[in-house]
């Protein structure tokens, strides 16, 4: 017989142990080659000249490879044990190991090869519909036109061919490093002998749980003013980075273990039978499964993170767009507002008009808040725009009373605790005390009026006195006007004379609206990077706990067979596997929800104004779209379970 | 009493090109505190029959009853309560659960019966104790001999108290010393428990033990020896004799 009827016989032969690998495969080249022809595509060149996505796409590839290499190995680690003994027979009639090489790899070969041309071209699909959706996400109106990339083509063949290189090299270590008799026992071995759970495993566990929940306390603190400097900042990140990972690799190793011990102890001996198919087995699995483990949690709790800030930016794009841009259309001169407003006359659309005339003003808010705001100013006078009572409508103030506009999320975090009390508003040549009456999140100027800071409204007398005392050299901005549209279907009118007239351009006149689409496809485009590597993050972590759950219920098979032959029912064993299953993806799905919480916590006010309704949306899809995995472990398990007897 | 009661067993395997009558009409009583041996040589059907007594199998054709309950008809999950409640096992590859220690593994039968910790404990105690198994009570499957996994094997086949034990060549995996502690205390269990035990095994020594062992060939129930009141020697005897005529291929 010669080699290639051997190798196309084993083809064959194990089509049912590759179809695990073929769907990898097919999967991850397809990831990976819709995303590269979205880079290629020069529809993107639009968007991606907006806000140099190009750079975040190649980055966003980069790590895509990554996840996709780390991926195939590991898919690859089971297959290649799932065939051990066949590989033992080949050394067992006499073939060198090169040569079983030889044929593992051609046969991988053809197999390879063909699924990441079937992914290629499902991939092209799949880029088809993405490039829809990210069109309808930052609201282009055009029609998505994809052309097959060479270029796409090449880039995805290569990453493929490396990453098949590798694969070969892992397949040469493991053949190499076996014996015949080892090869034999492979699928039989456990992997890990439970070994005496000992002060050591809880002190490990302990510290691990003390590293993480340090993490989260620095997390908080992060942007309260504890660290100044960018340097600080960024040693800061790294820490909780780092402590966070290697606490919860700590975590699994050591408290998983031991608070099972515990449960276990407790029964003195005497386990259910789901005790004995959930708690046994995963103890006697967490050791070694305590990187996978870590691996899974920072890549959920990572793809949840960005998703969650991504579309807390995009969720939150209207009320920015009103913080930033407080009315309709927002002008800095009369001029500007004045054409704009006979153009509505002329066309009979009822407006509104606000005029605001803010003067700049050194604020001495050291009495009022916690922390030393000189700092965070870097030693700067803090000159704030300051506006009359009777500029805002519904502000109602008492003579020497002020109230701080546009004091949001992120204003918080710089300047925490204002409390009420007394500060002061200095002048050139006196300065006027005043109680701080209270704070609002609404803005009243244009955003780069203030430029980060509160907008503070004094009472009229107040005002008048500090207008006469100003300090030329800090003014910015003397006039703000604001239109209002009250009837909504003009507003769309409106905002076409606005862009005819072409007012946006002198930069001195604003629309709320046109801010609003504006950061919406910014944000659309980097949402749409980020949701595409979650969802691949997802996916592949999913994959890969499904693929250990696989393994790992054949491991088990004939202890389904034991406990069936001793009367256990088979709904007996399925509930304890889906206990089991629950524990399984529920620990690492819990600790990256966690992990993520805090990351999101701690930087949020950058991206947005809302929290807690995006960041709960994105948690709930990513933890039913992974629940789907655990579902689907169960159902194969459930198959195993019936086969066992 | 009648404990295991058996008639016209066949057992059939494969489709209606290739059919294999494994087991052919088989006739057996068991009752009460009986230790019965089947013997027989490779193929000739004694492991089916033990697993389609055991219900871990399906039967073909015939009836079988333990303790007047029947079979035939019922559900597999209602057989899986049934094994739970009356049988027990003991198998030649132990059959033990490595995931779980000694302790653990004896008391699995237990853990559906409606038994106290306390209780329980007692329970392992005792049956521990008699098997010399006590110090074990915490160590892996992974850590303890052969002859030890076999022990607590037959532990967990006796704790919950079953109406009837099958064992499949409960020795077969074990040294001739290990063997025959194992052998003395299966003896003792049944003495003193009057423990009802139905053991496959292919090995005269094994089957001396015995107060009866049946011989099959070729899916047929053979012969059958009495151990009565006479010495295990001389059981042994009959039994070497009987194999001399039984065994080999037909002239």
């Amino acid at each position: 017989m010669s080699l290639t009827t051997i190798i196309l016989r084993n083809l064959r032969k194990n089509i049912k142990h590759y179809y695990l690998y073929v769907f990898a495969l097919i999967f991850s080249s397809s990831l990976y080659f819709s995303f590269v022809t979205l880079q290629y595509d020069p529809s993107m060149d639009e968007t991606k000249g907006s806000v140099k996505g190009a750079a975040a796409l190649a980055a966003a590839s980069v790590l895509l490879v990554a996840i996709v290499a780390i991926f195939l190995l590991y898919a690859n680690t089971i297959f290649i044990k799932r065939r051990s003994r066949e590989i033992g027979l080949f050394q067992l009639i006499g073939l060198t190991k090169t040569r079983i090489l030889g044929i593992i790899t051609a046969e991988n070969m053809i197999l390879y090869f063909g699924s990441v041309l079937v992914g290629i071209s499902a991939g092209f699909v799949v880029s088809r519909l993405a490039l829809m959706v990210l069109f309808r996400i930052i609201g282009l109106e055009e029609m998505a036109e994809l052309r097959l990339s060479p270029g796409a083509i090449l880039q995805t063949m290569l990453v493929f061919v490396v990453i098949y290189m590798l694969i070969i090299a892992m397949n040469y270590v493991f053949i190499k490093r076996q014996t015949i008799l080892m090869l034999f026992q492979v699928a039989s071995s456990t992997e890990q002998r439970v070994s005496k759970r000992s002060v050591a495993g809880t002190v490990v566990g302990i510290s691990g749980l003390l590293l993480i929940l340090l993490g989260y306390y620095v997390s908080t603190e992060l942007f309260s003013g504890s660290f100044t400097s960018m340097g600080e900042l960024a040693f800061a990140m790294i820490f909780i980075l780092s402590a966070v990972i290697i606490g919860t690799y700590l975590f699994y190793k050591g408290s998983v273990g031991v608070i099972f011990n515990a449960i276990r102890r407790s029964k003195s001996g005497y386990l259910s039978i789901g005790e004995v198919l959930s708690l046994s087995s995963i103890m006697f699995r967490m050791k070694s499964n305590a990187l996978l483990l870590t691996v899974i949690t920072t890549v959920s709790a990572l793809a949840i993170g960005l998703l969650s800030l991504s579309y807390i930016s995009y969720y939150s794009s209207e009320s920015q767009a009103r913080y930033s841009v407080p009315n309709d259309f927002a002008f800095v001169d009369e001029q500007g507002k004045a054409q704009f407003a006979d153009a509505l006359d002329s066309q009979q659309i009822a407006y509104k008009v606000v005029h605001r005339q803010p003067i700049y003003v050194e604020a001495d808010v050291s009495d009022i808040t916690s922390v030393n705001v000189q700092s965070t100013l870097g030693d700067q006078p803090m000159i704030t725009p300051v506006l009359s009572e009777s500029m805002v409508e519904g502000i109602e103030l008492e003579a020497g009373e002020a109230i701080f506009m546009g004091y949001n999320g992120a204003l918080e975090k710089i300047f925490p605790s204002i409390g009420k009390g007394a500060f002061r508003l200095v002048g050139q040549s006196g300065s006027v005390e005043l109680q701080l009456a209270g704070t609002r999140e609404e803005s009243v100027l244009y955003f780069m009026y203030s430029s980060g800071k509160p907008t503070i409204v004094v009472d009229d007398s107040a005002y008048e006195q500090l207008r006469l005392d100003i300090d030329p050299a800090v003014q910015k901005f003397t006039d703000y006007y604001g239109i209002d549209i009250p009837d909504p279907s003009a507003r769309e009118q409106a905002e076409q004379y606005f862009s005819d007239e072409g007012l946006a351009e002198s930069n001195k006149a604003f629309s709320q609206y046109a801010d609003m689409m504006n950061s919406r496809m910014n944000m659309g485009l980097i949402m749409f990077i980020v949701a595409f590597l979650g969802l691949a993050f997802l996916i592949t972590s999913g994959c890969i706990l499904y693929f250990k759950q696989m393994n790992e219920s054949e491991e088990e098979k004939p202890s389904y067979t034991i406990l069936r032959k001793l009367g256990f029912t088979q709904s007996d064993l399925l509930r304890g596997i889906v206990f089991k299953q629950i524990l399984n993806f529920g620990i690492p799905l819990a600790v990256g929800l966690s992990h993520s919480y805090f990351a999101v916590k701690s930087g949020w006010f950058f991206f947005g104004t809302e929290l807690m309704t995006p960041m709960l949306i994105v948690m709930g899809v990513y933890t039913a779209l992974y629940s789907i995995f655990g579902l689907l472990s169960v159902l194969y398990c459930k198959r195993v379970i019936k086969e066992s007897l | 009493m009648v404990i295991l009661e058996a008639k016209k067993v066949r057992k059939v395997y494969g489709n209606k090109f290739n059919r294999q009558e494994v087991l052919k009409g088989i006739d057996l009583r068991v009752e009460k505190g009986e230790f019965v041996g089947i013997m027989g040589a490779s193929g000739s059907g004694k492991t089916t029959l033990l697993n389609v007594l055991s219900s871990i199998d399906q039967l073909s054709d015939g009836e079988i009853e333990i303790e007047g309950q029947q079979f035939t008809g019922m559900k597999e999950k209602q057989l899986a309560e049934f094994r739970k409640r009356h049988l027990g096992f003991i198998f030649q590859e132990y059959n033990l659960l490595d995931t779980l220690t000694v302790k653990e593994n004896v008391l699995l039968p237990l853990s559906i019966r409606k038994l106290s910790k306390r209780a329980a404990l007692d329970k392992f105690k005792e049956i521990a104790t008699e098997l010399g198994i006590e110090q074990l009570g915490d160590k892996y499957p992974g850590e303890i001999s052969g002859g030890q996994k076999q022990r607590t094997s037959a532990a967990r086949a006796f704790v919950h108290e079953p109406s009837l034990i099958f064992a499949d060549e409960p020795t077969g995996a074990l040294d001739s010393k290990s063997a025959s502690d194992l052998l003395a205390k299966l003896n003792h269990m049944n003495a003193k428990h009057a423990a009802t035990i139905v053991m496959v095994t292919h090995d005269p020594v094994a089957a001396s033990y015995c107060s009866r062992v049946i011989f099959i060939k070729d899916g047929q129930i053979y012969t059958q020896l009495h151990k009565g009141e006479e010495s295990r020697q001389t059981l042994l005897n009959d039994i070497m004799k009987t194999q001399g005529v039984l065994g080999g291929v037909q002239g």
